[in-house]
C-alpha cells in the first residue's frame, strides 16, 4: 500500500538525475548491484530466520504462546471498551497480540484480521469502525514485539560487537510508542471520559 | 542484565516448556525453522525492489543530497542524517525499512549511533499503511476515521524515544 507510489518515484528520480547528471555508467552499475546484494542480504538473514523461525515453533507448539494468551485476557478486556457484541473477539485478539509480541507475525495476521472481521460484523453502521477495532488497529501498528529477531539477525550479519545491544532501547521505544497511540486512541474516541 | 543472556535462556524455556507438554522437540523446530526460511524467501523479491532503487540514489550521489538537505532539520531533533532513509520509509514498507539499515550499517558501521538507533527504530516500529490497509480492507471498513494519523503520530513519538535513549 502505497508502495507503488513510492517504488516509481525513487526509480524516475535516480534514473533522471542521473541522466541530468551524467553518470549513466554508475547507475547501470548501481542498478545491477542493488539485486546482487538483496540476495546477499536474504542469504545471510535465511540462517538466523530458520532458527528464530524454530524456536518459534517450540513455544507456539509447547502451548506457550496460548499461555501468554490467556494472561492477556484480563488487562485487554480492561483496555477495549466493546461495543455490544464486539467481545466475541478478545480470544482472537489475545491470540494475535501475544503472536505480536514473540515476534510470529505470521501466526498473528491471521487471527488479528478475524478479530477485525468479528467486530465488523458488530457495527450497525456498515464501513465505520469502531474505537475498539482502531484501538485494536493502533495496538497492531505501534508493533509490541518483545524480542526484535530480525535486528538482532541484522546486527549479528554486519559485525556488531553484540547485537543484542538494541533490546531494552527497542522495548522503551515500542512502549513509548503504543503506550502513545492507546492514549491518543482513548482522546480520540468517540465515547470520551467514561 | 547482560543481553547476550536473553536468547539462550529463551530457548532454554521454550525446550523446557515443550518437553513439559510432550511435544517433539525436534520436529517442532524443524517445522518452525521451515516456515523462518519460506519468510526469508518470501521477502526476497521485495529486497530485491528496494535495494536496486535504494542503490541507484547512493551510487548516483542523490541520497547524499537528500541527507544534506534534511540535516538541519534532522540534527534540530536530534537525529543523526544516516537514519533519514530507515525513518521515513519504516512507515511504508518492512523490506524497505531493513534494506536501509543495513545500508547504514555497512556504511556507518553496525555500531555507530546511527546503526544503532535505526536498528531500534526498525525493531519497535510496524508498517504502518501495509497493516492499517491489510486489517481495515479485510474488515470491509471505509471509514478508519483517526487510524492512521494516531499510528503515525505514536510512530513519530517512538522515533523521538529512541533517539533520546540510543546515544
Amino acid at each position: 500500500m502505497g508502495m507503488n507510489g513510492v517504488f516509481c518515484v525513487l526509480l524516475l528520480v535516480g534514473v533522471l538525475h542521473a541522466a541530468a547528471t551524467g553518470q549513466a555508467q554508475e547507475a547501470q552499475q548501481a542498478l545491477i548491484a542493488g539485486g546482487t546484494q538483496a540476495v546477499e542480504l536474504c542469504l545471510s538473514l535465511a540462517g538466523a530466520y530458520a532458527f528464530f523461525g524454530g524456536m518459534m515453533g517450540l513455544i507456539r507448539e509447547s502451548g506457550l504462546a496460548s499461555g501468554l494468551a490467556a494472561a492477556l485476557r484480563r488487562p485487554l478486556s480492561r483496555l477495549f471498551r466493546f461495543e455490544l457484541g464486539e467481545e466475541a473477539a478478545l480470544t482472537d485478539i489475545c491470540l494475535n497480540l501475544s503472536a505480536d509480541m514473540l515476534g510470529m507475525g505470521n501466526a498473528a495476521t491471521p487471527a488479528g484480521l478475524k478479530a477485525m472481521r468479528t467486530m465488523a460484523q458488530c457495527q450497525r453502521e456498515k464501513g465505520r469502525a469502531s474505537d475498539a477495532m482502531l484501538l485494536f488497529l493502533v495496538l497492531n501498528t505501534t508493533s509490541v514485539q518483545l524480542l526484535p529477531t530480525t535486528m538482532i539477525a541484522l546486527r549479528a550479519q554486519a559485525g556488531a560487537a553484540n547485537p543484542a545491544d538494541i533490546v531494552w532501547p527497542t522495548l522503551v521505544a515500542t512502549a513509548v510508542a503504543t503506550g502513545c497511540g492507546v492514549l491518543l486512541c482513548r482522546l480520540c474516541s468517540g465515547r470520551r471520559g467514561r | 542484565m547482560n543481553e547476550s543472556l536473553l536468547l539462550p535462556a529463551l530457548l532454554l524455556m521454550a525446550i523446557l516448556s515443550a518437553l513439559r507438554a510432550r511435544i517433539n522437540v525436534y520436529d517442532a523446530f524443524v517445522r518452525g525453522a521451515r516456515e523462518g526460511l519460506q519468510t526469508a524467501f518470501q521477502i526476497l523479491p521485495y529486497l530485491v525492489a528496494v535495494l536496486t532503487a535504494v542503490s541507484l540514489l547512493r551510487e548516483t550521489g542523490l541520497l547524499d543530497q537528500m541527507q544534506r538537505v534534511c540535516e538541519p532539520v534532522f540534527a534540530g531533533i536530534g537525529l543523526p542524517a544516516e537514519s533519514v532513509g530507515t525513518i521515513l520509509l519504516r512507515p511504508l514498507s518492512g523490506s524497505a525499512a531493513l534494506a536501509t539499515v543495513n545500508d547504514v550499517m555497512q556504511t556507518a558501521g553496525a555500531d555507530s549511533r546511527a546503526a544503532r538507533l535505526c536498528c531500534v527504530i526498525s525493531g519497535a516500529s510496524e508498517t504502518v499503511f501495509f497493516t492499517g490497509s491489510l486489517y481495515l480492507g479485510s474488515a470491509g471498513v471505509e471509514r478508519s476515521r483517526y487510524a492512521i494519523p494516531v499510528s503515525l503520530v505514536a510512530y513519530a513519538a517512538g522515533v523521538f524515544a529512541a533517539a533520546a535513549i540510543v546515544r
